[in-house]
């Protein structure tokens, strides 16, 4: 492997890791977000109904 | 406008500016810097390795902050501060490693070597690696809080041991480049080399905190998802 093929091995490596953590955090906090509302709903619910 | 949209907007702006300056690090590394007279291309990899150890180095110190600020005041957003940052130095430390490795093969003919400066590094990624697992361990969430805390405060010691052991210890590892006791950074690099390095530093720098303020909401929606569950439970 040339010189720069160990460059884009490193950057490559470097940016899809840090990309594949962003879009799972992202995932994290839509589905967090998403179960909070949904218990928040059912909350409310429950204190309408009594 | 309520506190979390205020959060997310500045979420929003954080991370468009460290696109902006990723997008300016890697023209910087790859197309403007020049070559290095030794080693040819393959020193671009610095420009990422660096930022990377440094980035993973303020995580840590983070998790020292609040992990102390956790174990004095038992406040639940300190313990959230110190494990978001310690996932994320964890990652930063992995892949300084990584980029490590692949610099090493080309300028010292190997993958890996137990040098005392990458060693310790490892070291340092066991450590957080063991912080993050026995916080998922141990299901009481006080205890884990309180056992995490300790490991952290620990666990960051051993970034001035990495730091001093290029002057310790015999190593294949060269001395710092930047952070040296006895010249300025601009005496020991070119300026062409600096200006790449610092727009690199920044964007890791930017990118960092975005991560952490995206996996602090994160850890605070979870929280509030627990506490919602536990008062309907009561």
């Amino acid at each position: 492997m040339g010189s720069w093929g160990f460059v884009l091995l490193a950057y490559g490596i470097v940016w899809c890791t840090i990309l594949l953590y962003f879009l799972m955090l992202k995932s994290r906090m839509r589905k967090a977000g998403a179960r909070l509302a949904q218990l928040d709903s059912k909350k409310s619910t429950v204190r309408n109904a009594h | 406008m309520t506190a979390t949209e205020s959060k997310s907007k500045r979420g929003k702006v954080l991370g468009i500016l460290a696109l902006l300056f990723v997008i300016a690090g890697l023209y910087s590394a790859l197309i403007q810097a020049p070559p290095d007279a030794n080693q040819g291309d393959v020193q671009r990899i610095m420009y990422i390795h660096i930022p990377s150890i440094l980035t993973a180095y303020l995580s840590f110190f983070i998790v020292f902050v609040g992990s102390c600020l956790y174990l004095w005041k038992r406040e639940k957003r300190d313990d959230i501060l110190a494990k978001s940052a310690a996932e994320i130095g964890v990652l930063f430390t992995a892949l300084t490693i990584v980029e490590g490795s692949i610099w090493g093969k080309p300028t010292w003919g190997v993958w890996w070597t137990w040098d005392a400066r990458l060693t310790l590094t490892a070291i340092l990624l066991m450590i957080f690696v063991g912080y993050l697992m026995l916080r998922s361990l141990i299901e009481d969430e006080d205890r884990a809080a309180v056992s995490g805390a300790i490991v952290g405060i620990i666990g960051f010691l051993d970034i001035p041991l990495i730091h001093m052991s290029v002057y310790w210890w015999r190593t294949l590892h060269q001395p710092p480049s930047i952070l040296r006791p006895d010249k300025a950074p601009w005496e020991n690099i070119h300026p062409a080399m600096l200006i790449a390095l610092t727009i690199n530093f920044a964007a890791f720098l930017l990118l960092y905190f975005y991560l952490l303020s995206l996996r602090i909401r994160v850890g605070e929606t979870e929280e509030r998802i627990k506490r919602t569950v536990l008062e309907g439970a009561a």
